[in-house]
This record gives C-alpha cells, sequence and structure tokens, in this order.
C-alpha cells in the first residue's frame, strides 16, 4: 500500500478506534457483521449512493453508516477529491485493517466463545 | 505495547500479564492486558462477587420490587445503599432491602421453610408491591436449597404476585460481572414476553444498561420524552418489572453499559430481531451523536438536533469556564468497568485532562480494547489491580485527580490525592449536557480544594505556613490564567440547581399523535 493511501487509512481508522463502539461487540462473527455492514454502508453513501437496508439490523448499520461517513468528509475533506473508485478502494483497505484489528488480528481471547 | 510489572508484584509473575503502557505507534495486536479471570492468589482484588453483580449492579434498581437476598444477613447488608440508584417511587428499593438471615442450623437442616416465611412476612408488610427477586447466595446454592420451587408455591398462594430468580450465588464468576451476564440471561429465559404493553409512540425503545445513579436515567428519559419516543423499559434503573417483562415489544434497543447488559440485547436481537444501538451518553459530543443515531433510526433527526442545540447553547460556556482550568490536569480512571472507555477520550476533549492510566475491576478484554483505543499514548492500563499496584501507580504517575470507588478511593486520600465517585458519584447526575457540566465542576472542587492542599501538609514535619490567610479554589485556580481568560464575558461557572431532578419529574411534555396504521389494500 502506498504511503499516501497508508497514511488516510490511518486517520480513517483512528476515528472509529476513538470514537465509535459498534466495531467492539464481543464476538468475532459478530465483529465481522459489524464491520462489513457498517463499513459497507458508509462506501455506499460517500459515493452518493443509497443503501437498502431490509431488516432492522441493516437499518442500525445505516444509522452508524451515516455518522460516519458525515464525519469523515466534515473531518477530512480530502475524502471528498476522490472518486468513487478511490473512495471504495480506501474503505476496503480500511475494512481489512479494521478487520486485523479488531478480529483476526485481536489478542482477545473472549472473541471465539460460543454463547454470548 | 509493553507489559508493565509493578515492583509489588513481582513476587506474583502472572500479574505482568494484566498491565500494559500504550507505547507510541503500536496497536491492539501488539499487547492487551489479560481480563475477566480469576484472581490470582496472592492478589488482594478489590473486585464483587457473582451475587452482588447480579443483585446490587442490575437486579436491584428496579423500583416496585421487593429485594430479598437468601442467605446470611452479611451478603444483604453489603450490598445494600452502596450505589445512589434512585427512583421516582420515593426510593423503595434503597430504602429497604431484605434478607433471610439464614444461620448455622439452616445450612444443617435446610432453609427452604425459612425463605418460604420470609416471602410471606415480606408481602404481607408491603401489601402494595407485588413483585420480587430473590437471589440465590453461596451458603443456599451449596446446600442445595431449591428457591424456584419455592417461588413457585407461593406464586400459586398468592396469584396476584410475580417472582423472579437469579441464581447467581458469589462464586458463580470470577467477579460480579460474572453475576450482570447470569441475571440477563435469566430474566430474559424467564420474564420477558410475559406481558404486553400498551404501544403509544410509533418510536419505542429499551434503554439498556442504564442504572440511574442520582438521576441518570430520568436525565436521558428527558431527552427521550423531549423526541416523543416510548421508552418501554429501563434494564434496569428506575426500571418498573412489568416494563422489564415487555422489553420483546420495543424497536430497537440503545446501549449504554455494554459491559453489565450487552447480554440481554444480544439475545432480544438473536430471539426477537429488535437491532442493538451502542451509545455514549456522556459528555456533549458523545451524546449529541448518540441523539442524531436514535432520531436517524426512527426518522425524527429535527427533534434531536432542536435538543443538541438549545442544551449546547445553555451548558457548552459553563463546561468551557471549567476546561479552561483543568487544562492538563493528570487523571487516573480507575472505574469499575463500563466508564473506562465511556470517559477515557471525551474527558481529554472535552475538559482538556490528560488521562494517564485507565483500570478496570472486572470489565474483560473488549473493554480494555475500548478503553486502550481511546486514551492516550503513555497511559498505563491495569485489570483488576491489587491496593499495592494503585499505590505504586500513583507514586509512578502522580495524577492530580482519580476517579474510582470508594474503597480505593479512601486509599488514593491516604495518598495525599483527591478522589471522585466513578460509581455513585459525588454530585450526579453526570449524564446529559448539565450532568457533564455538574461532573467538570466536581472534578475542579476536588482538584482545587484549598481543604485538600492543606490535608497534605504533614504537621509533623513541614512547615505550617501562617501568613497566607484565606484562600478559594478560585484564587488558586485563576491564578496563573491569562486575564482575558479570568475575564472572559461569555465563560461561567455552573449555575444549576442543587438537585436538577425533581424539576425534570414535574416536567410536561408535548404530545406527538401516532401515525395511523396504513390502510388494508382491498383484495
Amino acid at each position: 500500500m502506498e504511503d499516501l493511501t497508508k497514511d488516510r487509512v490511518e486517520q480513517l481508522l483512528n476515528y472509529i478506534m476513538k470514537k465509535c463502539l459498534w466495531q467492539f461487540n464481543s464476538r468475532a462473527w459478530d465483529r465481522r457483521k459489524q464491520n462489513a455492514g457498517i463499513l459497507g454502508q458508509t462506501a455506499q453513501l460517500l459515493c452518493g449512493e443509497t443503501p437498502v437496508h431490509e431488516t432492522a439490523n441493516d437499518k442500525c448499520y445505516w444509522v452508524d453508516a451515516v455518522l460516519l461517513a458525515r464525519e469523515y468528509r466534515a473531518r477530512f475533506p480530502w475524502i471528498n477529491e476522490l472518486s468513487h473508485d478511490e473512495i471504495k478502494a480506501l474503505i476496503k483497505a480500511l475494512h481489512e485493517r479494521l478487520d486485523f484489528l479488531t478480529i483476526d488480528g485481536s489478542l482477545n481471547e473472549e472473541l471465539t466463545v460460543q454463547h454470548y | 505495547m509493553p507489559y508493565h510489572e509493578f515492583e509489588a508484584s513481582k513476587c506474583i509473575p502472572e500479574r505482568k500479564q494484566h498491565a500494559v503502557i500504550k507505547g507510541p505507534g503500536e496497536d491492539l495486536s501488539h499487547a492487551l492486558p489479560k481480563g475477566y479471570l480469576n484472581t490470582i492468589p496472592g492478589s488482594i482484588s478489590e473486585r464483587g462477587c457473582a451475587y452482588c453483580g447480579a443483585k446490587h449492579v442490575i437486579g436491584t434498581p428496579m423500583k416496585d420490587v421487593i429485594h430479598i437476598s437468601h442467605g446470611p444477613v452479611g451478603c444483604t447488608y453489603d450490598t445494600w445503599q452502596t450505589k445512589r440508584y434512585i427512583s421516582d417511587n420515593n426510593n423503595f428499593q434503597l430504602k429497604y432491602t431484605f434478607a433471610t438471615d439464614v444461620k448455622e442450623k439452616h445450612i444443617v437442616f435446610g432453609a427452604e421453610p425459612l425463605l418460604k416465611k420470609n416471602i410471606h412476612e415480606a408481602f404481607d408488610a408491603f401489601p402494595e408491591i407485588k413483585r420480587m427477586t430473590i437471589y440465590q447466595t453461596c451458603a443456599t446454592a451449596l446446600i442445595g436449597d431449591d428457591i424456584d420451587a419455592i417461588a413457585q408455591e407461593v406464586m400459586e398462594e398468592r396469584p396476584d404476585v410475580d417472582i423472579f430468580v437469579c441464581n447467581s450465588p458469589g462464586f458463580a464468576g470470577p467477579s460480579q460481572s460474572g453475576g450482570h451476564h447470569k441475571i440477563n440471561i435469566a430474566w430474559i429465559n424467564q420474564k420477558v414476553g410475559t406481558v404486553e404493553p400498551e404501544i403509544t409512540s410509533d418510536y419505542v425503545i429499551n434503554y439498556v444498561g442504564e442504572y440511574n445513579i442520582q438521576g441518570d436515567q430520568e436525565v436521558m428519559l428527558d431527552f427521550f420524552n423531549r423526541m416523543g419516543i416510548q421508552v418501554l423499559s429501563t434494564f434496569t434503573g428506575n426500571g418498573s418489572y412489568d416494563g422489564l417483562r415487555a422489553m420483546h415489544r420495543a424497536h430497537l434497543n440503545v446501549l449504554e453499559c455494554a459491559r453489565s447488559a450487552e447480554y440481554i440485547c444480544d439475545e432480544l436481537r438473536a430471539r426477537y430481531g429488535i437491532p442493538r444501538l451502542d451509545i455514549d451518553g456522556f459528555g456533549f459530543e458523545p451524546l449529541s451523536g448518540s441523539l442524531r443515531k436514535i432520531g436517524l433510526f426512527f426518522g425524527i433527526e429535527d427533534r434531536a438536533e432542536a435538543i443538541i442545540a438549545e442544551e449546547t447553547a445553555k451548558w457548552k460556556p459553563q463546561l468551557d469556564w471549567y476546561k479552561e482550568r483543568l487544562k492538563g490536569k493528570r487523571v487516573c480512571l480507575w472505574p469499575g468497568g463500563s466508564k473506562l472507555w465511556h470517559w477515557a477520550h471525551v474527558i481529554e476533549e472535552e475538559m482538556g485532562l490528560k488521562v494517564v492510566s485507565v483500570y478496570t475491576k472486572f470489565g474483560h478484554q473488549g473493554d480494555m480494547e475500548k478503553g486502550i483505543s481511546r486514551c492516550s499514548e503513555g497511559a498505563l492500563a491495569i485489570d483488576d489491580p491489587n491496593e499495592l499496584e494503585g499505590l505504586e501507580a500513583i507514586e509512578m504517575l502522580k495524577p492530580d485527580v482519580i476517579f474510582t470507588g470508594k474503597r480505593p478511593g479512601e486509599v488514593a486520600k491516604k495518598a495525599g490525592v483527591p478522589y471522585l465517585n466513578a460509581h455513585g458519584y459525588h454530585n450526579g447526575p453526570y449524564k446529559g449536557y448539565e450532568g457533564w457540566v455538574r461532573f467538570a465542576r466536581d472534578i475542579y472542587n476536588a482538584i482545587y480544594s484549598p481543604m485538600h492542599q492543606l490535608s497534605n501538609l504533614d504537621i509533623s514535619k513541614d512547615e505550617i505556613p501562617t501568613d497566607n490567610g484565606f484562600l478559594t479554589r478560585k484564587m488558586l485556580s485563576d491564578a496563573t490564567l491569562p486575564p482575558e481568560v479570568v475575564n472572559d464575558p461569555i465563560l461561567k461557572q455552573y449555575d444549576g440547581k442543587l438537585d436538577p431532578i425533581p424539576d425534570l419529574r414535574a416536567k410536561t411534555y408535548p404530545v406527538f399523535p401516532k401515525k395511523e396504521p396504513a390502510p388494508v389494500a382491498a383484495e
């Protein structure tokens, strides 16, 4: 990953880690769904698309995605200059990094507990 | 992020896995303290037991209920009135506590008849109360008393009462957190879905993981009422027993303390399809974001924005008065569980404080993930510290103030550091915009107390100044501030009431008519 993209991913990631809670649900499977649901809709919103939410859970992801997209636009003005393809690539890289920190590279030994 | 070994715990090498220092450029994949493990023998923990976690934290804030412990009276005595979870029914659950007073003879011959007698006596003594929770303790669990059977017998004899049994004896987990889990699951298994509520709004929530400490729940309820949202139940502060039986009818679970109550939210999501929305009720920015999220979910964001604008305009100048005077002050943020992540970033951003350490007594590794992510580099994060480690950390970090519970708070005072009660609060509520200013006011009062400064002088060796005369907090705090800050016409000290809750209880709210259901198309 080139330095500029890496730096931008870290800025976006730092915002999530400092300000959000949704990435820290208590089980790995739940975190994976949360990260995918919210970041997927965030990418859509940043690209001017209208996410479709069929379930109440989807709607909840959408709520967090709307807040995140707004904050990203306000705090990181460079994001408004990116093309849709660049935004999707950036959020994909962010998603991979977030999954690593909160799931695949996490040292939290409770993530794989079978029950809540 | 290197693990940190305390000098005091070198003889307990396992403890090294329970503390880390957040280093520059490091992240959660480098190190994470262990958590939610049995306390290591030799380490004198500050934790509570699983019975205490079930009863004292979650069960007892329910307001219209006789809460009875089946066990020795000491279990009840030691969990009575140690937290300030008030209620709007004249604090019934705080004023009265009940125990079966199990003695040695009951351990030998069984305590079931004693339990049944006590249940009847309690209902007879308070005939207006028709709901009861019963808590198992270590002693009665070990002798195998069947509380469920007794409760069932009583419910058959008294058809107008309803009883909930919580089987979470003290040994049922490493800490009080084990009890949180057990009562969450027991409540949804036994009681949710057994009452059908009246739905009065198009927007219906359960407010979960909120315990109404000095009125926190009532502050948030005010916002929800102003938005036209029906709060079906609060789990559990100021919550009613029957309201909590109706949790299955909410459209959304709004979750505050995920540490103590995420389990029931996750189960409500799995069993009834009610989504879980985590929020932060502390601090201007997190609270505003939380209200916006709830508003967005229901399509009424404009109502949230109106509240945010009004409250921010009213209280921000007062928050900023304190921020100017708290900048750079060093804090050890040492609460029980969730406040380490609710507060870590926002007291730095909105009050100018510097968090030099976070700890949790009963948190899990997930709480440490949140807390470490939110605090700044250099902070020392500790899981389940013992008293000697706490003292060593104070010596090393030299905090100006510590936010913790009463027991470690008294230890901190002996070490010459003021503390604020992070659990029961000093002069709460601390939630809401006004509450956040009250918290800043309490921090300011603690740090700049002339009495505290005087108490740190040792009359056996220090020279006692006799020419200082009169001192006030403001004389101390403003001595080094630039004149433009001291004389700023906008900034001002907190001017709210001693107790803001009575006014909230007397408020009336606009009526938002419920939408008519869409007509069903004719075939």
